[in-house]
């Protein structure tokens, strides 16, 4: 009888170990996950509005493993012929050096563009004075811009190294809104995986 | 009468350890509700382990398109799938338009899909660990027939994979 209670008691254990198994496991506390979010909203009326929101650790854990076209462990291969002969590392590395400042503005009957650097940050600003009315703001931390280019070939930029810069970055980093008169697209990233609307 | 106690206990002990077993991985829920008046509802939960064993029954030849498919994307995929595991919770997707709502989320260890039409209502829940496994069942899946040897030793699918 004492032979049954042993290995009663084993089957317990095993039945534990099986349960245990099955409770998630506490996450230790580490840096807070940051996400990297898109909303476009569609302005009319019952118009559908889309989110994504992308934890930027899986973003940069993915990225090395996509093989394809241009793109090879998180690095972008960009052409020459695409970038018209532009040295846009050496541009790039005049602007991160260069005060705060405002390097183009154009003001034109439909269009206004401008580009500057503000505050750590190269803003464009591009505003479209024809029906849609459209209106376009960049803000790209140096940092960001910095990670894109370091360790890299000329002709390359470093997407990896650029989502890991911003998942260090701390606070709300607004990215690109695109304001029309038909829709309206926000890209920013921050610590808030489920934002409200 | 203690030998019969024992057998019985044994059996019984294995079936605790089986179903604790094929329960470690967690449940698939299915739940759809319809939203006319004539209200029906369908509610399936099974434990996610049967999800890999199953495909492993499923004929090797009827997953060869998907398990080719697959293969290219099996590193970006895993990744994909270690990374959601350790993620937080997350809204990973949410669509609204005037016709429906869809909604993907991240919740403990599994995915949840919960689409809202006129029609009805439809909540999935897949544990991540079984969805994965799945996949890793489906992608390894391929019949012998399907790959193409050449000479070299090579096949088809190594060809994709270095392009």
């Amino acid at each position: 009888m004492r032979k049954a209670y042993g290995f009663l008691a084993a089957v317990l254990i095993v039945c534990g170990i099986t349960a245990a198994s099955t409770i998630p496991t506490v996450k230790a506390a580490g840096p807070t996950e940051r996400y990297l979010h898109v909303r476009v909203q569609d302005s009319k009326d019952g118009g559908e509005s889309v989110s994504v929101n992308v934890p930027l650790s899986m973003a940069a854990a993915i990225l090395p493993t996509v093989n394809k076209g241009k793109l090879h462990n998180g690095v972008v291969h960009i052409d020459n012929a695409e970038m018209n002969d532009i040295d846009v590392k050496a541009l790039l590395e005049a602007i991160k050096n260069a005060p705060d400042n405002e390097f183009v503005s154009v003001k034109q009957k439909d269009e206004d563009v401008r580009v500057a650097k503000q505050g750590g940050n190269l803003i464009v600003h591009v505003i479209q004075k024809d029906k849609d009315a459209e209106k376009v703001d960049i803000t790209v931390p140096m940092k960001i811009v910095d990670a894109l280019l370091s360790n890299v070939k000329d002709n390359e930029v470093d997407v990896a190294a650029a989502l890991k810069a911003l998942g260090d970055a701390g606070g709300e980093a607004m990215l690109i809104t695109v304001q029309s008169t038909t829709e309206h697209i926000r890209i920013w990233v921050d610590s808030n995986g489920n934002p409200a609307e | 009468m203690v030998i019969l106690g024992k057998i019985a206990l044994g059996v019984f002990g294995t079936m605790v350890a089986g179903v604790g077993l094929i329960c470690s991985e967690g449940f698939v829920t299915v739940n759809v509700v319809e939203h006319q008046p004539e209200q029906h509802h369908i509610f399936v939960m099974a434990p996610a382990a049967i999800m890999p064993i199953t495909a492993r029954f499923i004929p090797a030849d009827k997953f060869d398109k998907a398990a080719r498919q697959l293969k290219p994307y099996m590193p970006t995929i895993r990744a994909a799938m270690d990374a959601l595991e350790k993620t937080d919770d997350v809204t990973l997707v949410e669509v609204k338009n005037a016709e429906e709502h869809v909604l993907v989320r991240k919740v403990g260890g599994s995915v949840i899909v919960d689409v809202d039409d006129h029609d009805d209502h439809v909540h999935v829940s897949t544990p991540i660990g079984a969805v994965e496994s799945t996949i890793e069942q489906i992608a390894s899946s391929q019949s012998s027939a399907a790959w193409t040897t050449h000479s070299d030793g090579s096949n088809d699918d190594e060809d994709r994979d270095t392009q």
